[in-house]
């Protein structure tokens, strides 16, 4: 378990090297200066210089990337030169980085809550209507973008239904934890939904999956009870494969968490980076993908342990 | 179950051509004749939005006295003319912007999705064909690590790199709708590649390569004449399943300000000014290009999934 | 001797969108307590169907027509489920092909043993525990207090086939199936494999309904055959009757398939054709198609299984039934 933990660890090293690289990259892509460019209309001759030096666009390529990797590794992000003008980039993040994780957590939770028991049902009463009902309703979570769905909610909850939690905004921890969710319950639904219809479509197709596998039938000859053949055969078996869904799936929350902050108007790092585009602030917008790309990197590792935790063929690779 | 059920050759005495087995477990699924049929509206409403649309989708109308825009469906300008589904803040007719809205989303999707195919089939039929050697290593890696980006944030974080708006690049000119099909592109060209190279890796092992390379066929002949043939199928299931995820990408980009800029009609922007009339109960102008980008993703779905099943009948049994 | 299994015209069929299979298409037969009844076909012949039927483990889109499985004296067609779960495991047990997809990857074979034992005997967990362990043993598996808590994928084939074997007699079956055990095991240790079904068989006083499409292993093992063919039973004898007087042109062919032991198989026949369809079953004799001997009325008129001496039933035209042995059997 252990080396298996370590090899996850070390073979994640490489990918976040290249991707830090692909991503300091990015300035360089744009096309002429890139302090022009970030500067817009405001050219003053002697910032220029001044930004130049700091960020030492002078030195050669590889060495601007170590600096800025070495930084990076100290938490140094850099400093903001547009959205909020030398502000540490990391202080931005900061502040916002819990308002990003409790959306995504949130609707990360609701997802499972639903999508899981769903999916189960769901296979055990194959073609029967609760079946074609939760597979329609999963049809339209899929095909519903999340922008949309948020819209709609805010529309209905919060027009229609004049409820003050519905209307979007942000309500910080320190003024109720109560009102804090209940103002975060629409966004997460709205970035839940479709992620709570993936998993449980692939709930439904796992479940289906290990229904037909020969050791159910074993169990069944054996005159194991039904409800225990469900538990310890088909649903831990079918979880295996959806887990590795679930993992791959999160960078959709995250990407996604950036138009639901839009919608809602929440104050995370998905709006920071947004302004960051909008005001072409490369400090910003290098920081913050860096970022969405570590927690992505993190959650997969968890993610892998877990998978480790539900599979002994993985847990016990080697050994036979 | 050890139970094999004969091919369906011997009772029928016939050969039936692999398109005609195709499309019959293609017709037998009713939903992917019904997303078949919204992507053929959607084609049909892209290619004749210029006679379908009503009105100029820029042109902007004055509200009669007493009304104000945007005004409800069925509302009369001035003059007298007819909005069937209401105009937008600005005075312009909601359903003529949104047939050319539907126009350039599918424009930008299908040219995109062109361009990532392009990309990605390529690298996958090197890496397929020099599957074990530093070529494939390097293609493989670099479409692991573009993967370990959510596709979202990838696609901003390229829209940051090279600017809003049209860009120039040396003596070139991009406009901006071309530079959204690049970053999209850009985003999805590794699932191509991955698929390519899967399917390239398959076929490589088939008998009919082999005897190819024994009679001395150049690689390059191998490639096209050979094995490009059956990649056909697998690379049309991804370019539709794809098709879906490319429409909501666009339209999040083009609701988020970073994709398609006004006056060009875009249903993902109307949706974002839309947000701002929400409570004057402006149900029409979030109803009208939300319900059209909603409706495009589940046709798109649809098909893949039909396409998909259709070409791997004994899967599509499991997922029934 | 006494009868410990009846099976009388047992139509089980499947219905596929391609038409029905007529999987097992009326089947009579018995079995005594203690002994072997090995039943030989090739893949679709309808073994496994019959086995699971006896289960009354058909699963849609399969349903069992009509017929009676009398299991010591009682129809097992006519109990409810619950009881059937009480008989499943207990009574009747049975050890599937492939030990690696018949075991759940995710529960230790100790756990995967003591569950059986949960639902059939009253022990303790502990004394559930240490009972696999002790089966394990039984069953030859070295070290077994070590391998209980293994998972089936730590074991090698033989040790997960001796481990299935184990769960399946846990808790002293009157009537063992064993569907093909021993498929992919290589020879000594099929040879083992089935020197200690034989034992437990004498030890226990099982009752074994072995599948295979192995003659040889018929021969050393089993004292009755059926030969099956298309869902059919075709021939059936005991076994020295079978081997020295086989009679129906299948048997003869599958007999003929078997390589000789002297010399390496370089002129193995294997019988020309293939398995019908079981949705378009061809009129008259099922293996009419590929059959050597044919004449008129095998290709129109179905052959009935019919004695042609004590003990002994055929279903072919071609084969001379003597006078007034056919018309004891009903």
């Amino acid at each position: 378990m252990i080396v298996y933990l370590l090899k996850r660890l070390i073979l994640a090293i490489p990918t976040l090297l290249i991707a830090s690289f692909l991503i300091f990259s990015l300035v360089h892509i744009a096309p002429g200066d890139p302090i022009r460019v970030m500067l817009g209309q405001y050219q003053d001759p002697e910032l220029i210089a001044r930004l130049r030096e700091a960020m030492g666009l002078d030195l050669p390529f590889h060495v601007q990337y170590l600096r800025w990797l070495g930084k990076v590794l100290q938490g140094d992000l850099g400093l903001s030169i547009t959205v909020k003008r030398g502000a540490s980039v990391a202080g931005l993040i900061a502040q916002r980085f819990s308002v990003t994780v409790e959306l995504a957590t949130f609707s990360l939770i609701i997802a499972l809550l639903i999508a899981i028991p769903t999916g189960v049902i769901s296979a055990l009463r194959q073609n029967r209507l609760s079946d074609h009902i939760s597979r329609i309703i999963a049809l339209a979570g899929v095909s519903i973008p999340n922008f949309f769905l948020g819209i709609l909610l805010i529309l209905f909850v919060g027009v229609y239904l004049r409820q003050p939690w519905g209307a979007g905004g942000y309500v910080p921890f320190s003024r109720g934890l109560g009102r804090n969710l209940a103002h975060m319950f629409l966004p997460a639904v709205a970035l839940g939904t479709a992620y709570a219809a993936i998993i449980m479509r692939m709930m439904r197709s796992a479940m289906l999956d290990a229904m037909s596998q020969d050791f159910v039938r074993t169990a069944r000859a054996m005159g194991i009870a039904p409800g225990d053949i469900v538990r310890r055969d088909i649903v831990k078996n079918a979880l295996i494969p959806v887990v590795t869904v679930i993992g791959n799936s999160i960078g959709y929350l995250l990407g996604g968490s950036i138009v639901t902050e839009t919608v809602f108007r929440l104050p995370g790092v998905g709006n920071l980076v947004i302004m960051g585009v909008f005001r072409r602030d490369f400090p910003v917008i290098q920081a913050v993908v860096l970022i969405i790309v570590v927690v992505r990197i993190i959650i997969n590792l968890v993610v892998d342990l877990t998978y480790g935790f539900l599979d002994p063929r993985i847990r016990y690779g080697g050994e036979r | 179950m050890a139970w094999e059920i004969q091919s369906g050759e011997y009772e029928l005495g016939a050969h039936r051509t692999l398109l005609q087995e195709f499309w019959r477990n293609f017709r037998r699924n009713k939903l992917s004749l019904i997303g078949g049929f919204i992507v053929l509206f959607y084609a049909f409403l892209a290619i004749f939005a210029p006679l379908l649309a009503p009105y100029d989708p820029i042109e902007q109308y004055d509200a009669p006295r007493g009304m104000r825009n945007p005004m409800p469906p069925l509302s009369r300008d001035v003059d007298g003319r007819l909005f069937l589904l209401g105009t937008d803040k600005f005075g312009r007719d909601i359903l003529s912007r949104a047939i050319y809205g539907t126009r350039t989303l599918l424009q930008v999707a299908v040219g995109s999705i062109s361009i990532a195919m392009l990309l990605g089939v390529t690298m996958g039929a090197i890496a397929g064909y020099r599957a074990g050697t530093w070529v494939d290593e390097l293609l493989m890696r670099a479409v692991d690590i573009m993967l370990s980006f959510p596709s979202l944030v990838l696609a901003i974080a390229l829209v940051g790199a090279f600017g809003i708006g049209k860009i120039q690049i040396g003596p070139f000119t991009l406009s901006n709708i071309v530079k959204i099909m690049l970053v999209i592109a850009i985003t999805y060209s590794p699932r191509f590649a991955r698929v390519m190279r899967a399917v390239v890796l398959q076929e490589m092992g088939k008998d009919y390569v082999a005897a190819a390379k024994i009679s001395g066929a150049s690689s390059a002949r191998i490639l096209l004449a050979e094995i490009f043939p059956n990649t056909i199928p697998p690379i049309i299931v991804q370019a539709s399943l794809m098709m879906a995820t490319t429409v909501l990408t666009t339209s999040s980009l083009s609701f988020l300000g970073l994709g398609l800029q006004p006056p060009r009609p875009s249903l993902g922007l109307m949706l974002n000014e839309a947000r701002d009339y929400l409570f004057w109960g402006a149900w029409w102008y979030v109803m009208v290009p939300g319900g059209l980008i909603t409706l495009a993703i589940l046709g798109f779905n649809l098909l893949g999934d039909g396409l998909r099943d259709a070409l791997d009948p004994r899967q599509a049994r499991r997922r029934g | 001797m006494r009868e410990l299994l009846r099976v009388e015209g047992l139509v089980t069929r499947f219905y596929t969108d391609e038409g029905v299979v007529k999987a097992v298409d009326g089947s009579w037969f018995a079995l005594e307590a203690d002994e072997a009844l090995g039943v030989v076909g090739e893949s679709g012949s309808g073994k496994t169907v019959t086995a699971l039927s006896i289960m009354r483990l058909i699963e849609n889109p399969g349903r069992i027509e009509s017929g009676r499985i009398l299991f010591r004296g009682e129809d097992l067609l006519e109990k409810p489920e619950r009881e059937m779960r009480r008989i499943r495991g207990k009574e009747i047990s049975m050890v599937f092909q492939d030990s690696l997809s018949s075991l759940n990857p995710t529960l230790t074979i100790g756990a995967q043993i003591a569950r059986v034992l949960k639902y059939h005997t009253r022990l303790t967990r502990r004394a559930r525990w240490q009972r696999a362990v002790k089966l394990l043993e039984a069953v030859g598996i070295p070290e077994p207090a070590k391998r209980v808590s293994h998972y089936p994928h730590q074991l090698s084939g033989g040790m997960r086939q001796r481990a299935l074997i184990a769960m399946a007699i846990s808790c002293n079956p009157k009537l063992l199936i064993l569907d093909e055990p021993t498929t992919a095991l290589d020879v000594t240790i099929e040879a083992q494999i089935f020197g200690l079904i034989g034992e437990l068989k004498d030890e226990f006083r099982m009752g074994v309904f072995l599948i295979t499409h192995d003659l040889s292993v018929v021969a050393s093992f089993c004292q009755q055959v059926i030969i099956m063919y298309a869902g059919k039973i075709v021939e059936e004898a005991d076994v020295q009757e079978l081997y020295g007087n086989p009679l129906h042109p299948y048997t003869l062919g599958l007999l003929r398939s078997i390589p000789p032991l002297e010399e390496e198989a370089e002129r193995l026949e294997s019988i020309p054709g293939e398995v019908p369809d079981l949705i378009n079953l061809p009129p008259g004799c099922n293996f009419s198609p590929r059959c050597a001997l044919t004449d008129e009325r095998c290709w129109h008129e179905e052959p009935e299984l019919a004695e042609v001496s004590p003990g002994h039933r055929v279903a072919c035209h071609r084969v001379a039934v003597p006078v007034g042995v056919g018309e004891i059997h009903g």
